[in-house]
Parts: C-alpha cells; sequence; structure tokens
C-alpha cells in the first residue's frame, strides 16, 4: 500500500507567481511525458515483470515518479498564487484558467487532458524496458525545454533536479534490462517472452 | 579498419564480447562502489553520483538549501532513494550497502527530530498535541519552506 509522507522530495519556493509559465509547466503533470503518465507506467508494468530487480525498481522508480507529480503540482500552485487579473489577461494561462482557475489539472501544455494513450504496457519485459528508457529521455527533453522557456531560479533549480533524476532512471533502466538479457536465452534473447513463457 | 586491440574488442569502450546478444539496446553498468557526493551537493544536483551529472548547457545547480530540520531530512531521504535505485540493479555491492545502512540510522534520528519540530510525516506518526496531522503548511505550499 502506500503511505503519505507530509513532505517533499525537494523543496518548492516560489517567490514570484508567474501564470504563463505554469502554462508550459503543467505539461510535466498532464502532458504526454509527464510524472504522472510515468508513475502509472512504471507501476502498471510491474505486474508482469519476472525477476525481483525488475518488480523492485519498477516499483520504486514509479513510486518516486509520484512524489515528483507532487513536485510539480506545488510550482504549479505556487506560480499561480496571488495573481493579478492583469497577469491573466495578458498572457499564455488565460486558456487554462477560463477552465480550471488556479487549480492543478492534469493536461498537456497544448491543452490535450491526460491520456493512457502516452503510456504503454506491453506486458513483455524487453519490450516495456525498452519503452522506459525513451520515456526517460522524453521526460528529459521536456524538462530541457522548460530550462529554455524559464529564467525564474526558482523555478529552474526544481526544474533541474528533476531533470537529472530522468537521467539516473534512464541509467537504472538501462541495467536492469542487462540484468534481465542475462537470464535470458544468450543465443536468442527473443526466443520467448519471458513474462509468461518462463 | 577500427583498431580492435586500442578500442577494446572485450568491452570497456563499448565495444561487447562476439558472443553477445545482438539487436538489444545496451548501457554500461555503472561501476560498483562509485564516487560519491556529499549528501547536501547531491540533493541540489539531484543525483549522488558525479559520474551521472549531466546538466543541460552544462548549467549546475550551485543553489544550496537553507538548513532546516525539513531540508536535512529531506537531503538524508535522497540519499536513500539514491542508493535504493543503485542497489536494485547492484544487490551484491557491499560498501552501498553500508553506507545504504548508514544513512537508514540517520534518517531515524533525523526523522524524530524533525516530527518534534514541525509535526507529523504520517498516519503513523505519534501525534501528542491533538489531532496534529491536519495542521497546515502542507508540502505544496510556499509556507511549508519556513525556516524553523
Amino acid at each position: 500500500m502506500f503511505i503519505y509522507n507530509k513532505k517533499l522530495q525537494y523543496p518548492v519556493k516560489i517567490d514570484k507567481p508567474n501564470p504563463r509559465l505554469a502554462s508550459i509547466i503543467i505539461s510535466q503533470y498532464g502532458g504526454p511525458d509527464g510524472e504522472l503518465g510515468a508513475s502509472l507506467r512504471y507501476l502498471s508494468q510491474r505486474y508482469s515483470m519476472p525477476f525481483d530487480e525488475l518488480k523492485g525498481l519498477l516499483t520504486d522508480i514509479g513510486t518516486e515518479e509520484l512524489g515528483h507529480l507532487e513536485m510539480i503540482g506545488a510550482i504549479v500552485h505556487q506560480l499561480t498564487r496571488n495573481m493579478k487579473d492583469s497577469q491573466i489577461q495578458d498572457s499564455a494561462f488565460a486558456p487554462y484558467f477560463v477552465d480550471h482557475t488556479a487549480g492543478v489539472y492534469p493536461t498537456a501544455a497544448s491543452g490535450f487532458p491526460w491520456n493512457a494513450a502516452s503510456i504503454a504496457v506491453k506486458g513483455d519485459p524487453i519490450a516495456d524496458l525498452t519503452e522506459d528508457l525513451a520515456a526517460e529521455q522524453k521526460a528529459r527533453v521536456t524538462y530541457d525545454n522548460i530550462l529554455r522557456l524559464s529564467d525564474d531560479p526558482d523555478v529552474n533549480n526544481v526544474i533541474k533536479f528533476l531533470r537529472e533524476r530522468e537521467v539516473v532512471h534512464f541509467q537504472r533502466f538501462g541495467e536492469a534490462m542487462q540484468l534481465l538479457r542475462e537470464k535470458l536465452n544468450q543465443k536468442n534473447v527473443y526466443c520467448m517472452n519471458p513474462a509468461i513463457d518462463m | 579498419m577500427m583498431d580492435l586491440k586500442k578500442t577494446g574488442q572485450h568491452g570497456g569502450y563499448g565495444r561487447l564480447p562476439a558472443t553477445a546478444p545482438l539487436a538489444n539496446p545496451y548501457v554500461p553498468f555503472q561501476y560498483e562502489d562509485p564516487p560519491k557526493y556529499e549528501p547536501r551537493t547531491a540533493i541540489v544536483r539531484g543525483t549522488l553520483f558525479p559520474g551521472l551529472d549531466l546538466p543541460f548547457m552544462n548549467k549546475v545547480n550551485k543553489n544550496e538549501l537553507p538548513v532546516t530540520p525539513l531540508t536535512e531530512l529531506q537531503t538524508l531521504g535522497f540519499v536513500i532513494q539514491e542508493l535504493a535505485l543503485y542497489l536494485d540493479t547492484h544487490r551484491d555491492d557491499k560498501e552501498a550497502f553500508e553506507v545504504f545502512k548508514d544513512f537508514q540510522k540517520l534518517y531515524a534520528k533525523g526523522r524524530e527530530q524533525y516530527e518534534k519540530e514541525c509535526g507529523p510525516l504520517t498516519h503513523m506518526s505519534a501525534m501528542e498535541h491533538g489531532y496534529s496531522w491536519l495542521n497546515d503548511p502542507w508540502p505544496w505550499e510556499y509556507a511549508a519552506n519556513r525556516e524553523v
């Protein structure tokens, strides 16, 4: 089961409201490569994983991603507190504001609501771990792009932390793939699906 | 032709042994007992391991977190999380496991101190002054960063 820990993984303290920036960063809450998708992808893939290292790693990274979802929610919340009407009217935040006010809703920056079609659970460990490697890269690039679009150091410190976590997760998924491969037929790693044929 | 002696035919420089399975993605394994940052550097960098610290445009986080019971606990918790993911794929690294256990002890102490000053972290925590679970601030709020 999950037990709530009443603290963030890394502190979020944003002095200046900036609704324009919130309208971009919301993509890591509910966008195609965001933290909601990441946590659901890993926590769902683990059921069909053989081998304890793979079950453990997907549980641990999936759980950390839930913590990252909360941090992104905190950033969006703090960027949209005490907004003045003029800040909303003149900003890219207006289309989001009309639907969600200062609430935090899982949507992509482009306005598309969160969709399970942006994640995959194939039920084959090599396919799923390969998906996870790509997912970490896509999340990293999204954070790169946010860093290009933001000049607020309070925000960027947190974004850089989250971006670096994607690099670490990529490394661990790559190692997990190697651990899996060592247990398969060395002449033909694709001779069966270890999730159901072992 | 590439000089196989120079590039290391049997691994180490990106080449794999001739018997390795093909058509499969490879990520090199992190060496055992890798160099580590100090905990307070690790958390702002987002990794415990200098070898994995690969910042965008080489812009590194140089900020220091204010020293509070909360950031102390976040720092210790971060080192434990990072070591846990490392141990998930390096379960036989005894040195890393010893460091992991040392940080677990530090975390237990830090947690006790934090809860005494700032309130319960979970429903399982002791609550001596009424149902303090509900007390503001909640973690996502600006006020959660108060310096005690």
